[in-house]
């Protein structure tokens, strides 16, 4: 008997639960008026989903934009530098932990030194895209991104590689951090609690030169110094080809990579490459990653969070990002982004912060699609 | 007559060996009688009662209930096993019920009929117990009292009281004949146990070691209810004992002689 | 000193059980304390990532009446897109698997036409169909497929197991008593599977948890726990992210909980306890 009052009153009580949140779910879900839907999805599978008539749109990095228009499944309504010239895009980052021990801060420096010439290299094989070297990037990043030839040359077309770290990165670390605060995702006073005096001394504090600086008079070096870099990255990210540029023998012509070149020893972090940017910053906070690329975001945010200690030392890459909607799906601005559907590569990407911006400015909102 | 057999053969097929089990098998059975079926293990009597039943298909022969061929027309039997066979899920009376719900009886004439022979086996206090909560005892009634509310022409019995106690056993045994003395129904009994047989038959059949056939059918004129201390009770005992005993050594040298054989299986 | 021995050498099994039960709580919640200590300790500066209990349970309480962060939308309606994920998957699984199971047990035919296949696709983990059924079924149901297969081959294999170890006898019973083929199935098959089937249906409904948790985060419609957790570790909201996985434990034990009195009660019914 009194099992089976405890029974009724178990099946009631869930009952109420599962209809109440039932309720309430349905009454929230008509609440979406001048709103743009958005979901978090791998950049990976965007394409398809495009395709598919899952999703309206979506916004992410290089190769998957060029993907959507050599496939003729998607138009691009928007690159990201339409909404924010020359925004700062991913960066490397160093762990705090590296730095301390006593050659991390050398081979930080010729870590950066590789990391540049990739990047000027890369930079002069886009200016002549007959020359040999254009080849071999288009090759490279092929590779890279296992996407096909089309694609990759589309999607160069879309990339500014920059390593140095320039007024328009600080200004733009800024504008995220900003709009972090704004939208209640931290705080001031998370700012301040790790000993930020305000956000502009965040980023000056947070992104330091010094390794930069110091890179550029790194000398060919003769043998290899400890110790070893675990290196994270994203995975089919063409906008981080400057790591497997640096890794890889053929840019020099011959057996010795870039790494091997300035006396830096590198492997693949265990786990790398990562789905996201927050992924990378999980395996900082684990001590698996000494050195990282990762989108500016992902870095900002959970070193104010969680306080993750790594410093950022140089820019990656700048733009390069865009807002793909389907073929004739009618979507010719943003407004008529209304009630649609967009993809995201997470709530702390990059390209999800953009693309609020732009809502933003519109006088738009971005919510989870439910 | 009831059931009229002719010819019988039943051939098994086994990972590709053929098992004769049974061959040129005869049996009548009158209305109302009270047979059982006696023979050394593995002589076909569980074949016998499933053909019957239609239950399982013969291989040559005539097999007639009511002068009906078992082959066409599945025949009213009611079948009592020894593992009692009742649904667990079900109380005494839904299994009691099965056959009547299978026949789509409406559900005010299910009851009663269920509760009438809940009754008749003695059981109407247990109508809603599950299996699990009833003795060994009780649950055969259950299985007689669920094959007779099916209104069957003939009651097949396979050592339904093979399981019991010897205690249990003879209550069950004045109980069926009590029951049939109330009912009249055509019993035909499979048993191992010779006092059981001669307690319970108007007649016995002695079958013959694989292939099975009948080896004599002997009348058993006493009076009922029987002593089985009687010498009147023994004498017929032992009569039956001998011509079984002849069959078991039969059985058995034939066993021996396949020895290689029963060594592999074993 | 004596008397209290006594008093706890007559304490009857069932409260020991509850003392056990109590026990076991607060031990998790001392290991967990002290893990996040122990975390603490070992980086003053970075601060603890496995915030303490009682740090998890006010972000939960707060999180039930305010929007996520992360998300932007409140910690019942991710709670809720996963319930219905779960038991819509659950559903289709289980109307699914219980007639295939049944058939695949008592007949040879069905059972060599759709093993093969069934084998193919068993040692396949549902998870790894996650990315595949969001672009084939897309953002809602592609995130209920996955518990669709997570909970079918459980609920499948168990009904089959328990469809073809049916008693012979039984069968036989039923048949002598006038029962047909289809009444064979219904009165004799069906209820004989029906404690296979709750096996089936209790395995399937811990697995169903683990699949949506973990097809919400590749991606799905309305969020979901799961999708709430990888967002909040995302933005490095540790504590809500906590609060989510200690959502899904209890929601699991609830639903699994709730199969249990199911199974029992049905058992009873049965007569079967
Ligand atoms: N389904 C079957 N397949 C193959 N052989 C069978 C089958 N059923 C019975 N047999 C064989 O037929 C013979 C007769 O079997 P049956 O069960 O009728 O004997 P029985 O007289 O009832 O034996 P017992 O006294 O042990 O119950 C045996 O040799 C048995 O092995
Ligand atoms: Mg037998």
């Amino acid at each position: 008997m009194a099992r089976n009052l405890l029974l009724a009153a178990v099946v009631a009580v869930a009952a109420v639960v599962i209809v109440g949140a039932y309720a309430a779910t349905v009454l929230m879900r008509e609440d979406n008026g001048g709103s743009v839907n958005y979901l978090r999805m791998p950049p990976a599978t965007m394409a398809a989903s495009l395709s598919g008539g899952g999703i309206d749109g979506y916004i992410a990095w290089e190769p998957f934009v060029s993907e959507a228009i050599v496939g003729h499944t998607g138009e691009v309504l928007f690159w990201s530098e339409d909404i924010m010239p020359e925004h700062p895009c991913c960066v490397v980052a160093v762990s705090q932990d590296f730095l301390d021990q006593p050659n991390g801060p050398e081979v930080t420096k010729r870590f950066l030194k590789a990391h540049l010439e990739a990047t000027q290299w890369m930079v002069d094989a886009m200016a002549d895209t007959t020359s040999d070297e254009y080849a071999l990037l288009k090759t490279l990043a092929m590779e890279f991104t296992t996407r096909n030839e089309s694609v990759v040359e589309e999607a160069l077309k879309h990339l500014e590689f920059r390593y140095a770290v320039d007024a328009a990165m600080l200004s733009g670390l800024e504008t995220f951090v900003d709009m972090y605060i704004e939208t209640n995702q931290t705080t001031l006073a998370a700012v301040q609690g790790r000993g930020y005096g305000s956000v502009e001394d965040l980023v000056v504090t947070y992104v330091n030169e010094t390794y930069l600086e110091g890179a550029v008079s790194v000398a060919p070096a003769s043998s290899p110094l400890t110790p070893v870099v675990r290196a994270g990255y994203l995975l089919g990210d063409l906008h981080q080809l400057a790591y497997y540029v640096a890794w890889n023998g053929r840019v020099l012509g011959g057996e010795q990579s870039l790494f091997q070149k300035y006396g830096v020893v590198v492997e693949n972090a265990s786990g790398a490459p990562y789905a996201n940017g927050g992924v990378v910053m999980d395996n900082f906070a684990g001590g698996n990653v000494d050195i990282g690329y990762l989108g500016a975001p992902p870095a900002l945010i959970k070193h104010i969070t969680i306080g993750t200690k790594i410093v950022i030392v140089a820019q990656v890459n700048i733009e390069g990002s865009g807002l793909v909607v389907r073929s004739g799906s009618g979507i010719q601005d943003i407004e008529d982004l209304v009630n649609r559907t967009i993809a995201t590569p997470g709530e702390t990407s990059i390209q999800h912060l953009l693309l609020k911006i732009a809502l933003d400015r519109e006088g738009l909102d971005l919510v989870l699609k439910t | 007559m009831i059931i009229s057999v002719k010819d019988l053969r039943k051939v098994f097929t086994k990972e590709r060996r053929e098992v004769v089990a049974l061959d040129g098998f005869d049996l009548e059975v009158l209305e109302s009688e009270f047979v059982c079926l006696l023979g050394p293990s593995g002589c076909g009597k569980t074949t016998v009662l499933r053909i019957i039943a239609g239950l399982e298909s013969k291989t040559s022969g005539q097999v007639l209930v009511h002068g009906k061929e078992v082959a066409s027309s599945r025949p009213r039997v009611g079948m009592v096993f020894q593992e009692f066979a009742l649904f667990p899920w079900r109380s005494s009376k839904k299994n009691v019920e099965f056959g009547l719900e299978v026949r789509h009886v409406p559900r005010d004439g299910r009851s009663k009929v269920a509760d009438k022979y809940l009754d008749l086996v003695g059981l109407s206090g247990f109508a809603e117990a599950h299996p699990h909560e009833l003795s060994g005892g009780m649950k055969q009634r259950v299985a007689i009292a669920r094959a007779l509310a099916n209104e069957p022409e003939v009651l097949l019995m396979d050592e339904p009281f093979g399981s019991l106690d010897a205690q249990t056993r003879n209550l069950m045994q004045r109980e069926l004949l009590r029951i049939w003395a109330a009912t009249r129904k055509t019993v035909l009994f499979v048993t191992h146990s010779v006092d059981e047989a001669v307690f319970l038959a108007d007649r016995i059949v002695v079958m013959t070691a694989r292939p099975g056939k009948e080896r004599e059918s002997i009348e058993v004129l006493l009076p009922r209810p029987r002593d089985r201390t009687s010498p009147e009770f023994i004498a017929v005992r032992s009569r039956v004992l001998s011509e079984l005993d002849e069959e078991f050594e039969k059985a058995r040298a034939r066993e021996l002689s396949h020895s290689p054989e029963v060594k592999n299986n074993a | 000193m004596n008397a209290i021995l006594k008093w706890f050498k007559k304490m009857p099994r069932s409260q020991w059980k509850l003392i056990l039960l109590v026990a076991s709580i607060l031990l998790f919640i001392g290991v967990w304390y002290a893990v996040s200590w122990w975390t603490e300790l070992r980086d003053p500066v970075q601060g603890s990532l496995v915030p303490p209990p009682d740090e998890v349970a006010s972000s939960f309480y707060w999180l039930l009446s305010n929007k996520d962060r992360a998300t932007g939308i409140y910690l019942f309606q991710h709670m809720f897109t996963s319930l219905e994920r779960v038991f819509l998957g659950f559903a289709l699984a289980f109307a699914l698997a219980l007639p295939s199971g049944l058939l695949m047990g008592r007949s040879w035919v069905a059972e060599g036409l759709a093993r093969p296949i069934v084998e193919i696709f068993r040692p396949i983990p549902p998870l790894a169909w996650a990315p595949a059924f969001l672009i084939i079924f897309k953002i809602f149901w592609g995130p209920v497929a996955v518990v669709f297969l997570g909970v079918f081959f459980p609920i499948l294999f168990n009904v089959m197991l328990g469809a073809r170890s049916v008693d012979r006898t039984l069968i036989d019973a039923a048949r002598t008593l006038g029962a047909r083929r289809s009444d064979v199935f219904t009165k004799v098959v069906l209820p004989y599977t029906v404690p296979y089937l709750m096996t089936g249906v209790t395995v399937g409904l811990g697995i169903g948890w683990m699949c949506i948790v973990a097809a919400e985060f590749v991606s799905a419609e309305g969020g979901g726990l799961g999708y709430f957790i990888l967002a909040n570790s995302d933005f490095g909201y540790y504590p809500e992210m906590y609060a989510g996985m200690v959502l899904i434990g209890i929601l699991s034990v609830l639903t699994t909980g709730l199969a249990g009195l199911f199974e029992r009660e049905v058992y009873k019914r049965m007569g079967m306890d």
